[in-house]
């Protein structure tokens, strides 16, 4: 059994494949609790959420002071004295109390704590987060050493971002591990992670949704190229899907870089339950009307033009030529969205896309496909995809180091790029099958980068220091084929 | 406008021996650094592929026996002297190093890029041409520019301040006024050439210029020779690109130099080089690594300040480590400034007849 489970603003899609598919909607209003309790005990679980991308999304995040050790070299900000340089090696060392100066100087709600070579040695951030919590909860710590990737500047962009929204990640980890400890996150480039590596780093849950949405699509329709309209009740999201598989970008936040790779999406900041004043606000406040909410939305402007969506009957105190305007408006701007897209079919998903897709589509001038299921198709795309792990391991033959995804643990001799990698694949694929992926999905291992060089001493190379990624490629499991 | 970078995964293969001081971690430290502080993402640089020189070019410079005796000695491994061993496969790496240069000058010429920064390697410098001494095969500057000139540049300055003499180029200019050839190095050091009174033959006449300095030199006096030899004379010869042989063994932790420059020292250097090439040839500036041997302490620091001075990027951060600090004052000499500034006005004296710019130097 393949189980999905979309925790979206509104509601939480849940999808079973199990040979065929059933999926089942739960407000959110009766809590993760409920929608775990429609979740069987038995088979593999993947959870995606749209929860930390809507919290930025409403620029709801907390407020974040970075504490950055840039130690030499360019200039990225002012931070604190201590620096690492590219072998490891503690060259200037930090001044705690020049931290907590900063620290009380500059109050905020969460802390980013990143430095120059951390990925190498995290000794500098480990210790700035020590004062940290001082001031501050562990899920309003962010550090960049976690992330181990070389590229200060994206990873400083990343650690912010994470700082914003951990504690959110931290929240669902805890609710979902009061009630089961072997589930995966769903990533936003498809593939899957471990609750553990998700908190380490947030940001890769960021447009999970969508991505689940794109494999969900592809899945339900057969179509290797499509473009996924998926109306839920806070956005519509617009994602292209070629070959199969959604297509990836590096993730940007607040003008900044990052490290996070995640899929290309458009989100338009209306839904089912945008606000609808003297016409439709880029807000949610709760349900619609037909929901038992308080404000009349697009699903209540469904209901006055003909539609029986919920208790249709509660929808009435909206203007039905409000509700018709509000409509095409709706229709209007999602289908100039649409017609920038190369695909010539859409696949609607979300529960509202059999009311609304056949009119964008007529708008943009597309074909379209409404899939059974395709209301849940989010929870489908979750279900079905591979444990498509990742491992990021750094060797320190100095100190005899080795770290795997952030796990640091001894090692005798650091080999050759050959031997390392194939250490990294194996381990990978241990961790992988651990996890419960199926043994066929792990014959496409690919190896992401890998460099390596050798530390001189005295004329001689003493040791080596390599830093490799190798990820289970994401894709749907055998199992569900 | 945009920084070239011409980097390629190749330049780390080359290696003479596991123990020679040419050994591609030169390369595999600052890649690292240069990954980590984003450069290979920042708006301002552009990465550039490099392609491998053909004979032809490279013929243009080298004698064609010279380049048979390469290709047959990278089949077998070879010999040139006790610095220079010539291992298997050897042609390969030097004619991608040529081309790397080469590619990092047309970037410049034909716009594509502002500036650029060759970090390539074998180095160059020494290779004469019909043969390659001290660590180097072909000669990476000099094909750059005859490519340059084939393209239609008229006039070139090659700034040479590695720590060692860059006699191999010079012997190629020598005799020609379509390159200015200018070298500050350290005296006495390999490979003992480069004395003041070597300035040229023939229609070449003046247009080498030798600036040696003692052991212990530093960032003051190569501020003072930029600004009392290398400014004037670039801005009297105006040439259409300013070519920089960029030396990095002048770096106060070198282990094979006796300099005592700083990375910041150095790409104050190269800034004030790209703000003369803004005023006497729009900015056209090109610069290819050439020697440089601590890897550790001196050559990731170095080589991001050169690509930080040519990008326009802040230079306030740019220093070694504090625990170098007593390194710096162990290499430096507090009276080798004096000397230099003897040295600089005595240069001035002989290059008088050739250069307005000297007419009325204390020196004549």
């Amino acid at each position: 059994m393949l189980m999905g489970m979309d925790i979206g603003g509104t509601n939480t899609d849940i999808a079973f494949v199990d040979g065929e598919i059933t999926s089942e909607k739960v407000p959110n209003t009766a809590g993760i609790d409920a929608a775990l309790c429609h979740v069987s005990r038995r088979g593999r679980l993947a959870v995606s959420t749209s929860t930390p991308l809507n919290r930025i999304l409403a620029q709801e995040c907390p407020k974040v002071v970075t504490i950055l050790i840039p130690g030499m070299g360019l200039v990225h900000g002012d931070g604190v004295r201590g620096a690492v340089n590219h072998c490891g090696d503690i060259v200037e060392d930090i001044d705690r109390n020049e931290v907590d100066r900063f620290l009380r100087e500059n109050p905020a709600d969460a802390v980013a704590i990143a430095g120059k070579f951390s990925v190498r040695n995290p000794a500098l951030e480990i210790a700035a987060a020590e004062c940290a919590r001082r001031y501050y909860p562990e899920e309003r710590i962010a550090q960049s050493h976690t992330l181990s990737v070389l590229d200060f500047p994206a990873r400083v962009g990343t650690t912010r971002l994470n700082a914003g929204i951990r504690d959110e990640v931290f929240r669902l980890y805890s609710l979902l591990g009061t009630k089961r400890k072997d589930y995966l996150f769903f990533r936003g480039d498809g593939g899957l992670t471990t609750p553990e590596n998700a908190l380490r780093d947030p940001s890769v849950l960021l447009h999970s949704s969508s991505a689940a949405v794109a494999l969900g699509a592809h899945y339900l329709t057969g179509l290797s190229g499509c473009l996924a309209v998926d109306i839920g009740g806070t956005t519509t999201d617009l994602v292209p899907v070629e070959e199969g598989m959604p297509l990836i970008r590096e993730l940007a936040f607040n003008g900044e870089r990052t490290v996070t790779r995640c899929v290309e999406a458009e989100a338009l900041p209306y839904g089912g339950d945008s606000v609808i004043t003297d016409r439709l606000l880029p807000r949610r406040e709760g349900n619609a009307l037909a929901f038992g909410g308080r404000l009349p939305t697009l699903t209540d402007a469904l209901n006055r033009i003909g539609y029986e969506i919920g208790d249709s009957g509660t929808s009435i105190s909206l203007d039905r030529q409000r509700a018709e305007d509000v409509v095409g408006e709706y229709c209007s701007m999602v289908a100039a969205a649409v017609a920038r897209y190369d695909q010539e079919r859409i696949v609607g998903c979300g529960f509202l896309a059999p009311f609304l897709v056949p009119e964008i589509a007529r708008r943009a001038k597309k074909s379209f496909t409404l899939p059974i299921h395709g209301a849940s198709a989010n929870a489908v795309g979750v279900a079905v995809s591979r444990v498509s792990l990742s491992l990021h391991a750094h060797f320190d033959g100095l100190r005899g180091r080795v770290v795997l995804n952030g796990e640091v643990g001894r090692i005798e001799r650091v080999g050759d790029d050959d031997e390392l990698v194939a250490f990294c694949t194996g381990e990978l694929r241990r961790r992988a099958l651990a996890a419960g992926a199926h043994p066929r999905d792990l014959d496409d291992i690919r190896l992401i980068h890998c460099t390596s060089f050798d530390v001189i001493r005295g004329s001689y190379r003493r040791y080596r220091i390599a830093d490799i990624v190798v990820q289970v490629a994401p894709g749907i499991t055998a199992e569900a084929r | 406008m945009t920084t070239g970078l011409v980097f390629d995964r190749e330049f780390l293969l080359h290696e003479q021996s596991p123990t020679h001081p040419e050994r591609r971690e030169r390369l595999s430290y600052t890649i690292d650094q240069l990954r980590e502080e984003g450069l290979f993402c920042h708006p301002r640089i552009r990465l550039v592929p490099p392609d491998r020189a053909t004979r032809e070019q490279v013929e243009r410079v080298h004698h064609s026996e010279y380049i048979s005796f390469l290709s047959e000695a990278s089949r077998t491994g070879g010999f040139i002297d006790f610095d220079t061993l010539v291992p298997k496969g050897l042609l390969d790496s030097a004619l991608l190093a040529a081309g790397g240069a080469i590619r990092a000058g047309i970037s410049v010429w034909t716009g594509e890029c502002a500036n650029a920064f060759a970090l390539v390697r074998p180095p160059g410098h020494h290779a004469r041409a019909g043969t390659g001494a001290g660590f180097c095969y072909v000669n990476n500057m000099a094909v750059m520019v005859r490519q340059l000139q084939h393209e239609g540049a008229k006039k070139i300055l090659i700034l040479d301040w590695d720590a060692h003499h860059g006699d191999g180029t010079q012997s190629i200019f020598y005799e020609d006024p379509s390159v200015l050839f200018l070298s500050v190095h350290q005296r006495p050091l390999y490979p003992g050439s480069g004395d003041i009174d070597e300035i040229g033959e023939g229609a070449g006449r003046g247009y080498t210029v030798n600036v040696p300095v003692p052991p212990g030199t530093g960032d003051e006096s190569y501020y003072h020779i930029f600004e009392s030899v290398i400014a004037p004379l670039a801005e009297e010869f105006a040439p259409d690109l300013v070519a920089i042989s960029a030396g990095q063994d002048v770096h106060f932790t070198d282990p094979i130099a006796g300099l005592a420059v700083t990375a910041r020292g150095y790409a104050e250097m190269v800034s004030r080089a790209v703000a003369l090439s803004e005023r006497i040839c729009h900015g056209r500036v090109v610069a290819v690594l050439e020697g440089g041997y601590s890897v550790e302490g001196g050559l990731p620091y170095t080589n991001l300040g050169i690509i930080a001075a040519l990008a326009g990027l802040s230079l306030e951060n740019l220093r070694e480590p504090a625990m170098y600090q007593d390194l710096l004052l162990r290499a430096s000499d507090p009276s080798a400034h004096e000397r230099v500034c003897r040295t600089v006005e005595k240069l001035q004296g002989l290059l008088s007849p050739h250069w307005e710019c000297f007419s009325e130097s204390p020196g004549r």
